[in-house]
């Protein structure tokens, strides 16, 4: 737990209860009733912020599992279960779990789109089901029992707010944790979360899972609200809106999901009193979102950039007093090569992209892989790193065969790569990527350091900021911090300056000695591999067509004709 | 009169820039030739060109004609074909079928099956059953029907075998004799330099050689040098 | 056998309609890659545009004219958001768009439409086509099941022999290669979201009269129709088709039997729910993720 969440949960939970006391305090007891909608509202804002907002799957049912959190507290109430709201609650969102897991089932290897189609499926068929069974104490009027000493408006009100801040502190650490980092990075690019040795199932599940409970909890919290509940409070339409009124706000912010809130209480308030119909809210709410996913931005983003821009700037400096220690390099046996790739084939279809290619990353070192367009050195990094599983040979980390092995755990075991476009999610902090690609051991201190030792920006900087450039550099040093025995460094130059490929080349040539990994390097920029390399293999249409000390190779006749083309005595015989 | 220029053209991917302000020229009946090593922005220039992606500066001129603010079915209506990398064939329609799409009214299917008589034995054939040769052909042919002005053809030989590649470019030249301007990008810089008129070799997205395709080809150290040369040699 | 005859036969009615938007669902993700949402929404507005002229007087014939026209004018216009505001984006943006849209179109439909009371809806097709004992089979019925099979073998044809189809084809396999051969994405874009409008509303005319016709309702029939979709891999015009017909069987039989009678609208998610499970079976890694 860092001092940045400690401090970030803080701020969330004091500025909560300072708004709720601010409300008590200056505002008649019917718009302390009215606000605490806002506030319940909030907590099922937030928990879609999770799915859709954090993970990037579309949910259309949100209201329905707060539906099933609801029945459970009112079926609690009809029953005088002992424990009383509080307890229900719980229980509550305990139910509405499952059915987000079963929910969430259907789009762990599938695209989020389909996840779209089967939550509007379940809420459609919940509005059925909730029709038919009916709310328990909905035909004897048994109003849902709220906590004792907190009956009345105001004290409701204040019970609903300290949930609030409890879920709010609660999810601010988990947005900053290694889970939460795993939920951007998961809707961003899967491949490169699974490549960080992320379990995307486990990330997509738990995100549908606490999203159901949060949302179980808000809806318990308006059978409290509302004593006696009827169907529509959880309609299909609900969600709808719901879902609009999140991506027009920005509901994986606090901030995003109290104006969220507010749109959705206190809107169709102002509309009454302005003598238009209140269903126009619904419109306007359709148009924000349209106008949110155009700009990709929220309203809460809006506000958070603009504050942004009243922040003073150098506060993204790194304290210059402190000096950082790098993390210990890590040791591997020394006595069998770190990576051997032995007859490696793939096919797509007809064509053979790599034909029984061998290549060796010994122990300590930093092996080169070049060749022209097509030569099929994409093609073997996805064979290695586990994208390719259809292929043919053996491949080999330390003694152990990596074949039939998944992507993570490819990537737990130790074999990691780096990406030809950035793939870091732009939401995240440098530090919090960091710790997303090394995981949780590294100290702060040790974290700074890396950065530094590949002049990357300080851990507190947002990768929003940042240019494409610098993302790439940070994509190798996250890798590099993980110390695993092998590194795969996919085109690390690209669009770096000469003086800063030069650099970066420095830097890869000595990632054996001061972290302990070996690395291979595919790289197209020639004076980085003649300085970063000892060795370098070089494939021409799928197969190993030279292999030696960089200066040797890029000598040999064969290999300046396949990156010159086909000589004029070949052509002639041809 | 140039029948494509390019001056002074800025390109960037996503906020890295790719290629910093290059002046190309392809005239009619003439091949200009990109060369340069993987990563050096020949086919961002293209694609800049076409408008697969925006420009950030300069000007592209068909014709006397600005386009750089036009969209890439625009340019491909006023004249600019782009032949992409990789084969870009609708794998699931037939090869007449690859053919008919874009096919212009004054345009006919003989004129694809004049240039490569292959494709008509194979016109109602799958066109993913083709072999790579085949749907390098079809592509150039399909591009060739829509009655351009410049043809922009990007990396044709990858991955296909010489006497192939060396029918490609015998096609490609007798397409500029026939008085089409064409402009190809190609890896393999000795078979292109032997159809080419004018040259251009780009490194880190700037023209580090302008001139006669012959002068290069009578000069292989030169041409290795701008290749693969190093460059810390050069500026010490 | 009759007390599970026509049950049966009543579903299948309602299985022509979701096969009809089904069709339709996959039309457009096929040639605009939207999942759209609003599929049956901007029907609803064509069919309910049809009652208002029929209300104040016009004749049958031009109002279905004039609403199928609405039916088009609706999806045009989520057309155009997406096609020009949302061109470059990806399909789980283009689907939020329409899923938002939803929200509106439902909110603006209820307030013109005067909520959730249900209107009357003339019948375009009256009486029964074919009588045995007791079980009836009715013109409308037929209609829709026809309508349906027209529309699947029109979808394929179209696309196979006409020149619009074979540059829609083009363009939904690869957009860019397409473009650079010079045709007009945008207009083929509009031209098939407002053929998908028009053919959903004339379907929602038809099958109307013998659902509970609110626009709320009427608009989510998406949810068949993407289950329907769904079973048809969003690729099969023909299995969309058995599959629609299918579920409308199903919950028509399902209605038959007390106990199960009021969950028969949960049916299109189990089918939803079983039909992604089974697809992503042998789900793999691609470049889009």
């Amino acid at each position: 737990m860092n001092r940045a969440s400690l401090r970030a949960a803080f701020f969330a939970a004091l500025s909560i209860l300072v708004a709720g006391g601010l409300v008590v305090g200056l505002l008649p007891n019917y718009w302390v009733y009215l606000i605490t909608a806002v506030f319940i509202l909030g907590i099922a804002l937030q928990s879609l912020g999770i799915v859709t907002g954090r993970t990037g799957m579309i949910s259309l049912c949100q209201m329905s599992f707060a539906g099933v959190g609801a029945w459970t507290v009112g079926y609690l109430n009809f029953i005088d279960f002992p424990g009383g709201l509080p307890l229900w609650l719980l229980l509550g969102g305990l139910a509405a779990l499952p059915f987000g897991i079963i929910i969430g089932l259907p789009a762990l290897r599938l695209r989020g789109i389909n996840l779209a189609i089967v939550t509007l499926g379940f809420a459609s068929a919940f509005d059925v089901v909730l029709a038919t069974i009916t709310y328990p104490g909905q035909t004897n009027f048994k109003m849902v029992a709220r906590p004792a000493g907190m009956e009345g408006d105001v004290g409701y009100f204040m019970f609903v707010i300290m949930i609030y801040a409890l879920i709010a502190v609660v999810l601010e650490f988990l947005n900053r944790s290694r889970l939460g980092a795993s939920w951007l990075a998961v809707r961003h690019s899967e491949r490169a979360a699974a490549a960080h040795g992320v379990s995307i199932p486990t990330t997509k599940l738990s995100a549908f899972a606490i999203s159901a409970f949060i949302a179980g909890v808000a809806g318990g919290l308006f059978a409290g609200y509302l004593g006696t509940l009827v169907a529509e409070n959880f309609s299909m339409m609900q969600s709808l809106t719901l879902f609009a009124v999140a991506t027009m706000a920005g509901s994986q912010f606090t901030l995003g999901a109290i104006i969220g809130g507010v749109l959705v209480s206190l809107f169709p308030e102002l509309l009454r009193r302005l003598n238009v119909p209140q269903d126009f809210g619904s419109v306007i709410f359709a148009a924000g979102a349209v106008q949110a996913l155009s700009t990709g931005e929220s309203i809460s983003e809006t506000f958070m950039r603009l504050g942004g821009k009243i922040v003073p700037k150098g506060l993204f400096k790194r304290a210059k007093a402190k000096t950082h220690k790098l993390p210990a390099a890590k040791t591997f046996a020394k006595d069998v090569p770190a990576l051997q790739v032995q007859d490696v084939t793939v096919r797509y279809g007809n064509v053979v992209a790599s034909n029984k290619v061998n290549l060796t990353v010994p122990h300590g070192k930093v092996v080169g892989l070049i060749g022209p367009n097509g030569a099929g050195k994409s093609t073997l990094v996805d064979a290695i790193t586990g994208f390719l599983p259809d292929y043919e040979g053996d491949i080999r980390l330390g003694d152990k065969s990596l074949n039939g092995v998944s992507v993570t755990e490819r990537a737990r075991l130790g074999v990691r790569r780096t990406w030809q476009t950035t793939r870091i999610a732009p939401e995240l902090q440098v530090g919090e990527y960091m710790r997303l690609a090394a995981g949780s051991d590294l100290s702060d201190d040790e974290v700074e350091a890396v950065l530094d030792w590949f002049n990357c920006p300080p851990a507190n900087t947002p990768i929003a900021s940042i240019d494409a450039g610098t993302r790439r550099l940070l994509d190798v040093a996250g890798i590099v911090a993980a110390r695993p025995p092998v590194i795969l460094l996919d085109e690390p130059a690209a669009g770096q300056s000469y003086a800063e490929a030069v650099r970066l080349g420095e830097r890869i040539r000595q990632i054996p000695e001061t972290f302990g990994s070996s690395v291979l390097l595919i790289e197209h920029d020639m004076d980085l591999v003649r300085s970063a390399c000892e060795e370098v293999t070089v494939l021409d249409f799928g197969t190993v067509i030279a292999h030696g000390a960089p200066a040797n190779v890029l000598e040999t006749p064969i290999v300046q004709k396949a990156y010159l083309g086909v000589d004029h005595e070949l052509e002639a015989s041809a | 009169m140039n029948a494509l220029e390019l001056n002074k053209v800025h390109i960037k991917r996503g906020d890295i820039p790719i290629v910093h302000g290059v002046d190309i020229v392809a005239k009619p009946g003439e091949i200009s030739v990109l060369l340069g090593a993987n990563g050096a922005g020949k086919t961002t220039i293209l694609e800049g060109t076409s408008g697969v992606i925006p420009i950030a500066s300069g000007d592209i001129v068909l014709e006397g004609a600005q386009m750089c603010k036009a969209s890439a079915g625009h340019r491909a209506r006023s004249g600019i074909a782009h032949v992409e990398q990789g084969r870009t064939i609708f794998a699931e329609m037939s090869t007449e079928d690859n053919l008919r799409v874009g096919l212009h009214p004054e345009s006919g299917l003989e004129q694809a099956y004049d240039l490569f008589p292959e494709l008509k034995t194979r016109a109602n054939v799958k066109s993913a059953m083709l072999s790579g040769g085949e749907q390098q052909m079809l592509v150039i042919a399909r591009a060739l029907l829509g009655k351009p002005k410049v043809v922009l053809i990007d990396e044709m030989s990858a991955g296909l075998a010489p006497v192939v590649v060396a029918r490609l470019m015998q096609a490609v030249r007798l397409l500029a004799d026939q008085g089409l301007a064409v402009l190809l990008v190609e890896q393999f810089a000795n078979l292109a330099l032997d159809i080419g008129d004018r040259a251009y070799v780009l490194r880190r997205g700037e023209v580090v050689y302008d001139g006669s395709c012959e002068i290069l080809r009578n000069d292989p150290a030169m041409l290795h040098h701008l290749y693969l040369g190093d460059m810390e040699k050069d500026s010490a | 056998m009759n007390s599970l005859l026509t049950p049966a036969m009543a579903g299948l009615s309602a299985g022509g309609a979701y096969a009809i938007l089904g069709v339709c669902a996959i039309f457009t993700y096929r040639l605009v890659a939207v999942v759209n949402f609003t599929g049956a929404a901007v029907g609803a507005c064509g069919a309910f545009i049809m009652v208002a002229l029929v209300e104040m007087g016009m004749p049958l014939f031009p109002a279905v004219v004039l609403g199928i026209a609405a039916g088009a004018l609706a999806a045009l216009f989520v057309g155009f958001i997406t096609t020009i505001w949302f061109s470059g984006a990806n399909g789980s943006v283009k689907a939020a768009v329409t899923a938002a849209l939803l929200v509106g179109f439902i909110a603006l439909g209820l307030r013109l439409t005067g909520g959730q009371h249900p209107k009357r809806f003339p019948d375009i097709l009256q009486g029964a086509w074919l009588r045995l004992a007791d079980v009836q089979i009715t013109n409308a019925s037929i209609a829709a099941i026809g309508l349906a099979i027209v529309l699947t073998i029109a979808a394929e044809q179209f696309l196979n022999r006409t020149r619009t189809g074979l540059e829609l084809r083009a363009l939904s396999e690869r957009p860019m290669a397409a473009e650079l051969l010079g045709i007009r994405v945008r207009l083929l874009a509009l031209i098939v979201w407002a053929i998908a409008g028009a053919v959903t509303a004339f379907a929602l005319m038809l099958i109307a009269p013998l659902r509970s016709p609110d626009f709320a309702s009427l608009s989510l029939l998406i949810v068949p129709a993407l289950a329907a979709a769904l079973i048809g891999a969003f690729k099969s015009f023909r299995a969309a088709l058995f599959g629609g017909l299918a579920i409308g069987i199903i919950e028509g039989l399902a209605s038959g039997l007390v106990g199960l009678n009021q969950y028969r609208a949960a049916i299109p998610f189990i089918v939803i729910l079983l039909v992604l499970l089974w697809s992503q079976r042998e789900a793999r890694w691609d470049e889009s993720r």
